[in-house]
């Protein structure tokens, strides 16, 4: 344990080394928020419309929620896991004393503790410019479930990034192509990290429903928002569980796999 | 005319080899292509539920927002199959190896800017042209409106050639590309909707500063017949001076360029 406290330490330092990068990184997903809070901001310029089943408030406070899910759930270092793959790197960590699993987990949590805060700070300022009415969820055990569902949501996340990042032990090559396909275009839409996904007919919301997309960002959200029951959250959560479980064998499975066939190309 | 062949012919060179290049990777230009393509329909999915719940987006119909989507969609793409070398210039400037690109007979900022244009997005764009084509027409544009757009367009085009340089001649001052091209992105990201979503002063930035506005939504007004005449005009304006701009800039950072690391 005491070692990978360590990681943690030296990655949340490691961030900023390259303090450009890292704000360019925040500044990136402000510009991107901007997009989306002033179309809906737009769609509900009067402030008695109710749509798709939100208020102004609500929408609002969605948006704002982007921003503190995506910092927790979608802001992960173990997008580099492709990349050590790729060119042979993975054989210093084979040689050390580590668990490669935990060692990108823990970086990924330190990256998270980082982005929170910066994300915290970026509401804050946003909020001071925009003056949206936001929902503020008073019941505490939204709050908790909330939380458990942000909570299980890394899981979820960091399993299918790192499931994505094996794709070098089969194709080298296909590394970033991999990476873009998954955390660009599936991820950025299918979680509702760039719209609600209930504006979405209802089939096609239920076949989202059967991935785990939706549980990344989508789902907790309505989790704080109130818009699910009691018996709806704890069905959520425990589907979010399974999906843990079910990603945990695969990425073992591939793990195992991957390995037989490391030829550690490039060292 | 003389000279204007023969870039062309060095263009044509440089294109058959980067799409050569790509062509050696099926599965990377597959996996590219794929995800493009799904992320284009994705948000047209979400576009065309957003409006048929909303009805409309600031006073705009459903088929409008559409042609701004595919407007701001044909100038990104066109840039980014032209201006593809821009992202790889990184690491040209850090390793010195800019040094050979000066030391050519080709222009340097051709070769930096068009030196490697990419298959992928030209594979994408005559799908939204024929879309362009099909919403457009449903607009009910005249001849004068079509004329104007396309003008518009071009100029829109240029405006996006100028960020471009800008982000070169930034590079080789700052050394950093990455981010400032993905920003540049992020900002253009900004008229995939009319700028008249934007509140002030955000809509005046995105009009003037950054004319994203002229870029995309001027273009696409003068289709259906919104444009202004001020807008047309600023539009002319803004290109002679963002492509100047460009250049000087350009030139001040070649002068900087220190050949590092050759």
């Amino acid at each position: 344990m005491k070692k990978y406290w360590s990681v943690f330490k030296i990655s949340f330092v490691q961030e900023f080394v390259y303090k450009a990068n890292f704000i360019m990184w925040r500044v990136r997903n402000v510009f991107q928020i901007f997009i989306v809070f002033f179309l809906w901001d737009s769609i509900f310029a009067d402030p008695g419309r109710e749509l798709f089943g939100y208020n102004r408030a609500q929408i609002l406070t969605y948006v704002f929620g982007i921003i503190v899910v995506k910092a927790f759930v979608l802001s992960a270092r173990a997008v580099d896991v492709a990349g050590e793959i790729a060119d042979g790197r993975l054989t210093n960590y084979l040689l050390k004393p580590i668990g490669y699993f935990k060692y990108w987990l823990t970086r990924d949590l330190s990256s998270k503790a980082l982005n929170f805060a910066f994300a915290t700070v970026e509401v804050g300022i946003l909020y001071f410019i925009l003056r949206p009415p936001l929902f503020l969820q008073v019941s505490p055990i939204y709050v908790f479930a909330f939380l458990v569902a942000v909570a299980l949501a890394i899981l979820i996340f960091f399993h299918l990034l790192f499931i994505t990042g094996l794709v070098p032990f089969w194709y080298p090559e296909a590394a970033w192509g991999a990476q873009f396909l998954f955390v660009w275009v599936f991820t950025e839409f299918l979680s509702g990290a760039t719209f609600p996904l209930d504006i979405l007919p209802i089939a096609i919301q239920k076949g989202l429903y059967l991935t785990p997309f939706p549980y990344l960002v989508f789902f907790p959200i309505q989790v704080y928002l109130g818009k699910l029951g009691a018996i709806e959250i704890v069905k959520g959560l425990g589907i979010m569980a399974a999906w843990i479980v079910f990603l945990r064998f695969t990425t073992n499975w591939l793990w195992h796999k991957g390995l037989r066939v490391y030829r550690a190309e490039g060292r | 005319m003389k000279k204007f062949m023969y870039y062309l012919r060095v263009w044509g060179i440089m294109s058959k080899n980067s799409f050569l290049m790509v062509a050696s990777q099926k599965m990377v230009f597959l996996i590219f292509l794929i995800g493009k393509l799904i992320r284009f329909g994705l948000f047209a999915v979400f576009l065309i539920f957003l409006l048929k719940g909303s009805q409309s987006l600031a006073g705009y119909t459903v088929n409008q927002i559409i042609f701004f989507f595919l407007t701001f969609n044909l100038i990104d793409i066109i840039a980014q199959f032209l201006f593809r070398e821009v992202y790889r210039f990184r690491p040209q400037i850090i390793s010195g190896s800019f040094d050979l690109t000066l030391a050519r007979p080709t222009n340097a900022l051709f070769r930096s800017l068009m030196g490697g244009a990419d298959i992928i997005d030209l594979v994408t764009i005559p799908p939204i042209i024929f879309a362009m084509v099909y919403v457009g027409a449903a607009l009910n544009p005249s001849i004068i409106h079509v004329s104007l757009f396309i003008i518009l367009l071009v100029n829109g085009f240029l405006i996006a050639t100028a960020f471009h340089i800008a982000v070169l001649a930034l590079g080789i001052i700052t050394l950093e590309i990455d981010h400032t091209i993905m920003i540049y992105r992020d900002l253009v990201n900004m008229g995939r909707f009319p700028v008249d979503i934007y509140r002030e002063p955000l809509r005046g930035i995105l009009t003037y500063l950054i004319p994203v506005g002229l870029m995309v939504t001027v273009p696409a007004k003068a289709l259906m017949g919104l444009a202004s005449a001020r807008g047309v005009i600023l539009s002319f304006g803004v290109v002679a001076a963002a492509v100047f701009l460009s250049l000087k800039f350009w030139k001040l950072a070649l002068r900087k360029y220190t050949s590092a690391s050759s």
